[in-house]
């Protein structure tokens, strides 16, 4: 179970979230990856507006990595990690789901 | 060994907003799928049209994925044993290049090299050296993942990630001939693709590039031809590698450098992508990788998203292949698998790479039946009734996981 999440507490993820997808996650996320709400519009791996992952989904490709996705286990921590996926399925219109 | 840069080019992003366009367009042979479709799976509701480089494919035969994967509904494989190309399945590891290379296609270049006498041909050349047509299943490593209970990363396809269809082109083997033989100490065939890559990224991290053992180059072709037609763009025209028996990944799409090499490629599509990684593992190149297909069938009709069978006599019909064996029988249960007896096969042989379709006539009924299949290959490995395990979601030959529940009224 995780701890209830606080609006500002939510914001403030969403912020890091965004961050890292626009450049703090290295290779950034916009190199490959569709996401209107970031303004990026790579072209290489799924649209994620249209792929619309949930939370789990992002989180389980960040630390593994998928298909041509290398895993950014070494290089975020778990909290970057939740960060991005709870940004990413959320501003991609997917049902909120707690990554774990 | 040195890789070819990617090159930059100045359509692939307008072609690529072409494809936005059209996705966000909608179409309306995807409103007309969505009004006419009979299936009753729950996907019918999120029916997305087709990007715009598969806009000629038939929308009532696919279930779009996404813009880079698109699956076969099981209901619309026939009973031709040929899949067409406007049904075939769809999944690109990266963006296909801009429409201009197949616009004038005998000037596209493949580099051959790990052979005597290194060369670059014109596809013009190639079509000189020789010619040979094999019918194939091309099939997805991924094929079935969405069996797997934990829902590996990647596209959930069930069945229809894999079709059988014929391609045309040049005997690997006499390119090989032409250029006086393998240079020595070769193991491994190597196909590199002509996507263009991103800046920014290690060329390495996602060029097409991947090896094959150098048997498989045996009954290999560099083919340019798909069932009677110049290759689509959308499945590796002008020229693409056929590896027969290996799965869709190591058919290398618009190939532009063939290598046959000492080692296999670090490209880590091939050292860490495409691995049978045990379960909490990731990919490493220790693990074995993803290459040749094994013994695998399936029923196409009657399932779950084809119309109710009334009951009384029913044809269960389906595929079945045994990737680098033929198929030699296919067992069907009307029972969940407890009890099996032999179908038939109906139609033409067309070679040990293709599929046979299998038909068992059943009385069933009213009510609910698990049926399943279970395929026999000529080297005699029975398809398991079991999936191996991998983080990934490979090579799922199951029966049990490919078996369906019908309702007959």
């Amino acid at each position: 179970m995780m701890a209830p999440v606080h609006a500002a507490d939510d914001a403030s993820g969403l912020a890091l979230g965004r961050k890292l997808f626009k450049g703090g996650a290295i290779p950034a996320c916009t190199l490959c990856h569709t996401l209107k709400d970031a303004d990026s519009t790579g072209v290489i791996g799924p649209v994620l507006d249209e792929l619309k992952p949930d939370a789990q989904r992002v989180a389980t490709a960040l630390r593994n990595g998928v298909g041509n996705m290398p895993s950014y286990k070494a290089t975020l921590s778990d909290d970057d990690i939740r960060a991005l996926a709870r940004y990413v399925s959320k501003v991609s219109g997917a049902m909120q789901g707690a990554a774990r | 060994m040195t890789h070819p840069k990617a090159q930059a080019n100045p359509l692939m992003a307008s072609h690529f907003l072409q494809g936005r366009r059209h996705l966000l367009a909608g179409s309306a042979s995807a409103v007309a799928a969505a009004a006419l479709g009979t299936w009753t799976r729950p996907a019918a509701a999120q029916v997305k049209p087709l990007p715009a480089y598969v806009s000629w494919k038939d929308a009532n035969s696919l279930i779009v994925h996404s813009s880079s994967t698109l699956e076969t509904r099981r209901s619309a494989f026939g009973t031709s044993l040929i899949t067409p190309a406007e049904q075939l399945y769809i999944r690109n590891n990266l963006p296909p290049p801009d429409a201009s290379i197949v616009a004038d296609r005998d000037a596209w270049e493949l580099s051959v090299e790990g052979v005597r006498n290194p060369r670059r041909f014109a596809l013009r050349e190639l079509k000189s050296m020789g010619l040979e047509t094999v019918a194939m299943v091309l099939q997805c490593s991924g094929n079935g993942r969405g069996f797997f209970p934990g829902k590996p990363s990647g596209t959930p396809w069930t069945v229809g990630a894999a079709g059988c269809v014929f391609w045309s082109g040049v005997p690997v083997r006499a390119v090989i001939e032409d250029r006086g033989g393998l240079a020595a100490g070769i193991r491994h065939m190597t196909g590199t693709g002509g996507e263009r890559l991103p800046e920014g990224l290690d060329p390495k991290s996602l060029i097409v590039e991947r090896s094959v053992p150098i048997e498989a180059m045996t009954d290999a072709l560099l083919a340019w031809e798909m069932n009677g037609v110049p290759i689509s763009l959308a499945h590796g025209g002008p020229l693409r590698l056929i590896v027969p028996g290996y799965t869709g990944v190591n058919n290398i799409k618009y190939i532009r450098r063939l290598a046959f090499t000492t080692a296999e490629t670090d490209a880590r599509i091939m050292s860490h992508g495409y691995r049978i990684s045990p379960p909490g593992t990731q990919g490493d190149p220790a693990q074995p990788s993803v290459q040749e297909m094994s013994v695998k069938s399936w029923i196409n009709a009657p399932s779950p998203d084809s119309a109710a069978p009334t009951a009384g006599m029913v044809q269960i019909h389906g595929v079945a292949f045994g990737g680098l064996s033929a198929v030699r029988r296919v067992e069907v249960s009307v029972d969940g698998g407890k009890t099996w007896r032999e179908s038939r096969f109906v139609g033409p042989d067309l070679g040990k790479y293709a599929w046979r379709q299998f038909v068992f006539a059943a009385r069933l009924p009213a009510g609910s039946h698990r049926l399943a299949s279970r395929a026999t290959d000529m080297a005699g490995n029975v398809q398991p009734e079991h999936r191996l395990e991998n983080v990934s979601g490979y090579n799922n030959t199951s029966w049990a996981d490919h078996a369906v529940t019908v309702t007959v009224s």
